[in-house]
């Protein structure tokens, strides 16, 4: 593959999110203030206007390469109307394709197990008709999902996957504000792990692609066991997205991923620590990866402790406490407040956390 | 273990056996090859995990496969030498032992007739004594079924001799809170008619630790290091239905989890415990002590969640849960030695507890967003989201304290606790394609939320109330999603927010955070990878005056001169700079001093892989580098893991893996805590 050849032409993709270069030049070309402070405008009108302009569109294609190709017919320059051709057509040309897409998750649409109308015709519910592209062999002729913007790519993934439980928070996510393409960690034709590689070596090879100053974090002595691929990126972040923040995977009752290990932590504790409510295991502890023992954000566990628990005079709505004034720091029996306190996290049955 | 070892050998003997001979290898996809050249510094980390005959892992992820099947089997022998330095510390941070290991088993089952299953995967991960085992099987059929069952059995030791040790300065180094434990979690699901409208499914997951670890029994004036034995299980069932009609889809849970924690803490013999001299003219020290701990918790939940695109420009979901777990306690407690009740100043040399308790949780969480494409160019995503929790618990505490055999005192405390925490966040975003190649996003997030909780003992409050606490944050976002060519891509954000209000005087408060994320592919053989995160967090509250700043910069770089076929080499290198300053309030005299912490890190990754010409099929292989740590600051710590590989192929099925890594930790201001370490493996990756 050349990668540094040109893009073709997108001219003839319209919607779905997918740009047409020479509407943009009737923008600015530097994004500069003005620029922003008109998007933002825009942004807002359009968002208003969306309800009425949905109810100026005519029937809803099931995927937006259906919708490309409605455009297609509607316009009326269209020298030639494109339909379908089937999988076979394009197979010919595309053989390797074609084969390890056999073994692909992938190929229930082609089989028509799922998704009935397009059994025989998988190529072409992503990559729309290809009448005339098989005629002109132009591969500015057919829909190439991976040259699209992510936003268009993503759409045609998501005309039929948005439907899962595992999009839950989708929106709330760092890859859907970022507008991560599916096809950034999903092979759609791959045959050798289906769609996905779900080895936790695969796994965290993917993420730490992009993610490197967070799984340069796994190289300090201190660490979850990723580098020993017992655990993945995945085992705790959904990279579909969670309501919690970082993505952080949730497990049964929205709780977040932690406890999938750390059952103990769970509770409802008689006694609740406040931090693992209100702000959560990072709190205290670095949890990529740290220096210090036991994962802390400090050097000795005091400085943990106390930088919350130093509240006196004005507290300003913050919560936390103040320090117990018989405790000497000076002497080691009181650096390490978990040598008392040992029920840290919380308690059934002392509330300072003693047993 | 063992036996689960031999049975996944032995299935990989009898079906090797039973299997044709292969069909020459596919060619892999170009995609495939694509994602391989853009994605290099991963695989340079990745290979440095601490198992050699994986290397060759990622590069035949699977086997081909016969009429039944086919995979991969990696298993050999690792040899260590003595650790240097302090033992303890390796099992803390390395923990690999020595034994025949099958390192990685990745096994596929055809069904011949096409009826049973589509496809049978088989995976095990360090089976044979390391500390980390990983196993699934997961069978599917399309249409019918889908059923998996993950294993996980994490092994934790933690005994180092700087963490929670008030006797290290005598030179006892002796751990008072250390753990030699095992986790193992499992999770199976099943899942019926998949993509049909109506898909039931039914999943358990188990959670379970056990093992020892030392622990401190604590009582007015001493604490004493004890034997800790810990058991806690969880199990949750679950089951339910998703609903797909057209554009709308439905799923619908009902869960139980049920946890048990018989923890138990004690000791028979003399200890003296962390006091050293006399109080009051009175020794302290402990003879005995039984703990039982009796926790049992369950919750039900039950579960609603709704997406759906009902119009080419709109997309929504949504979600509300209900929880309520319950948590019963059950405790008794038995000591006997000398001790005393230091705001009375009455000594006694035995003590009798017995506590029951209860902790009642209900919980709702709530979200629901919207994702509206007005115009092509134009994307506006908003949510909200709500999580409110009420913890109401009690505990009645009847307590005999015995001098002389008799009861010198006697007491029934009975306590009631409260949290109420509700969190609230609102977020909406406008994405906006400037040019077909340049996206920008704006937006903004409110969050906000309150708690209430029972004030600590010395708080300046009136007895009985009390304490809150609120956040108010808003957060403006931005973003930036440039795609030059192909070749070159940046994707940036930003958030600043000036908060009103935070729960913690370290929580954010005043913070910007940005995050660059870019690639460039300068040549075919050489592309290029960088990261920029940074973190500035600041509280100006008088009272908190914390600055906290964070920033990680990484650049990686993989370059295959000729497409790799003699020479790769991957790189990566980070650069961390943590620094934290915060006031606080010094028990001893009530002063105010400064908590100051830094780490100035360097982190790196290289790799050179040289692979002798001659035959594909006969190519030895060459690997050298390795990883490293090193920081200064307030705790200086070094950790190095270089590393050496040969691989030799014999023909296309077998190839022989060699590895030897060193883990070397020491630490300037901890030097007892220092390791050193050979490891030598050899094994044997078997492709069938």
């Amino acid at each position: 593959m050349n990668l540094l050849a040109r893009p073709p032409r997108q001219t003839t993709l319209r919607s779905a999110g997918v740009t047409i270069a020479r509407r943009a030049r009737t923008l600015p070309g530097s994004p500069g203030f003005l620029t922003a402070v008109a998007a933002v405008f825009f942004l807002v009108l359009t968002a208003l206007g969306a309800r009425q302009e949905g109810q100026q569109q005519p029937a809803q294609p099931e995927t937006p390469a259906q919708e490309k190709q409605q455009e297609q017919q509607a316009a009326p320059a269209a020298p030639v109307q494109k339909t379908y051709v089937g999988s076979d057509t394009c197979m010919p040309c595309h053989e390797e394709i074609h084969t390890a897409f056999a073994k692909n998750p992938h190929q229930v649409v082609e089989a028509g197990k799922q998704r009935k109308k397009w059994a025989n015709q998988a190529c072409e519910s992503c990559h729309g008709p290809g009448s005339v592209h098989a005629e002109t062999v132009d591969a500015a002729d057919i829909l190439q999902p991976a040259k699209l913007k992510p936003a268009a790519a993503n759409q045609i993934c998501l005309s039929c996957h948005l439907n899962q439980k595992t999009n839950t928070g989708r929106m709330q996510g760092g890859h859907g504000r970022n507008e991560v393409a599916c096809t950034s960690c999903h092979s759609v034709h791959g045959a050798q792990q289906g769609w996905v590689d779900r080895r936790p070596l695969a796994v965290n090879k993917q993420c730490a692609s992009c993610h490197q100053s967070i799984w340069a974090q796994f190289l300090k002595p201190h660490t979850h066991p990723l580098q020993q691929n017992a655990m993945s990126c995945t085992g705790c972040h959904n990279p579909h997205g969670s309501v919690l923040p970082a993505m952080t995977r949730t497990v049964h009752a929205n709780e977040p991923n932690c406890i999938r290990c750390h059952g103990d932590k769970r509770g409802p504790f008689v006694f609740e620590h406040a931090p693992m409510r209100l702000d959560g295991c990072g709190t205290c502890h670095e949890v990529h990866g740290s220096a210090n023992p036991r994962m802390l954000t400090r050097q000795e566990q005091r400085f943990v402790c106390m930088e919350c628990h130093s509240n006196i005079g004005v507290r300003n709505n913050t919560v936390g406490g103040i320090p117990p004034s018989f405790h000497d720091l000076r002497s080691p029996r009181y650096q390490n407040c978990t040598i008392c306190h040992i029920k840290i996290h919380g308690s059934h049955i002392n509330r300072d956390f003693l047993r | 273990m063992k036996l689960i070892y031999l049975l996944l050998l032995g299935l990989s003997i009898v079906a090797a056996q039973a299997q044709q001979p292969a069909e020459p290898q596919e060619a892999k996809p170009a995609e495939t090859q694509t994602q391989e050249a853009q994605a290099p510094t991963q695989e340079a980390q990745t290979q440095t995990a601490a198992e050699a005959p994986a290397a060759g892992q990622d590069q035949a992820t699977a086997a081909e496969l016969t009429k039944f099947g086919g995979g991969v089997i990696d298993f050999g022998f690792r040899v260590i030498s003595d650790v240097g330095g302090d033992f303890n510390t390796y099992r803390s941070v390395v923990n690999l032992g020595e034994g025949p290991r099958l390192f990685n088993l990745d096994w596929n089952l055809r069904d011949p007739s096409g009826r049973l299953w589509d496809n049978f995967t088989l995976r095990g991960n360090a089976w044979g004594g390391d500390p980390y085992n990983t196993a699934r099987v997961a069978v599917r059929k399309s249409g019918w079924y889908d059923f998996s069952f993950d294993y996980g059995n994490i092994a934790y030791f933690n005994f180092l001799p700087s963490f929670a040790n008030p006797r290290l300065q005598q030179g006892d180094f002796l751990s008072q809170r250390a753990f030699d434990i095992a986790r193992r979690t499992s999770n199976t699901e099943l899942h019926f008619l998949p993509g049909r409208i109506i898909s039931p499914y039914i999943a358990y997951t188990r959670n379970s630790g056990f093992g020892t670890g030392i622990t401190t029994f604590v009582s007015s004036g001493n604490e004493y290091p004890v034997a800790n034995r810990l058991r806690d299980e969880t199990d949750n069932l679950r089951a339910g239905a998703n609903l797909q009609v057209g554009w709308f889809f439905a799923s619908f849970e009902q869960g139980a989890t049920h946890f048990r924690d018989n923890q138990q803490v004690f000791t028979s013999n003399l200890n003296p415990g962390n006091r050293t001299t006399p109080l009051f003219g009175q020794q302290l020290f402990l003879q005995g002590v039984q703990q039982n701990y009796g926790i049992r918790a369950d919750s039900n939940y039950t579960r609603g969640y709704i997406s759906g695109a009902p119009a080419a420009w709109l997309n929504f979901q949504g979600g509300i849960l209900y929880n309520r777990p319950e948590t019963d306690v059950n405790f008794q407690q038995a000591n006997a030695g000398r001790f005393v009740v230091l705001p009375l100043l009455m000594f006694y040399d035995g003590q009798l507890d017995n506590a029951t308790g209860m902790g009642r949780l209900p919980r709702t969480t709530g979200h629901f967003g919207f994702e509206v494409r007005p115009v092509s160019r134009v994307r506006v995503l908003q949510s909200y989201m709500t999580d409110r929790m009420h913890n109401t618990s009690s505990l009645l505490l009847a307590e005999r304290l015995l001098t002389g055999g008799t009861t010198a005192a006697q007491n029934t405390l009975n306590v009631l606790d409260r949290l109420e925490t509700n969190y609230n966040q609102h977020e909406i975003n406008g994405l906006f394609d400037l040019t077909r190649r340049i996206t920008l996003r704006a937006g903004h997030r409110y969050v906000w939320g309150d708690s209430r909780l029972r004030a600590p003992t010395l708080a300046d409050l009136p007895a009985g109330q009390l304490e809150s606490g609120e956040m108010r944050r808003n957060v403006g976002l931005a973003g930036l999603n440039v795609r030059f060519t192909q070749r070159f891509n940046v994707n940036a954000s930003a958030e600043v927010s000036n908060g009103k209000r935070t729960y913690f005087r370290t929580g954010l408060m005043d913070y910007q955070r940005i995050r660059v994320i870019g690639r460039y592919q300068l040549f075919n053989s050489l592309s290029l990878n960088g990261n920029i995160a940074y973190l500035n967090n600041e509280n100006p509250d008088p009272n908190s005056d914390y600055r906290f700043r964070d920033r990680q910069n990484t650049l990686g770089l993989f370059w295959t001169p000729g497409g790799g076929r003699r020479l790769t080499l991957l790189a990566e290198y980070t650069r961390s700079t943590v620094r934290s300053e915060i006031t606080y309030i010094a028990p001893q005299f009530l002063q105010r001093e400064l908590s100051f912490y830094r780490e100035n890190a360097h982190m790196g990754t290289a790799l050179l892989t040289l692979s002798v010409p001659g035959r594909a099929s006969f190519q030895p292989r060459v690997t050298l580098g390795g990883s490293f740590f090193t920081s200064a600051g307030s705790r200086p710590s070094s950790f190095y893991q270089p590393l050496a590989r040969f691989g030799i192929p014999f023909g296309r099925r077998v190839e022989w893996n060699s590895e030897w890594r060193w883990f070397s930790l020491s630490q300037a201001f901890y030097v007892y805590e220092g390791f050193r370490n050979h490891q030598f493996t050899t094994g044997f990756r078997l492709t069938m």
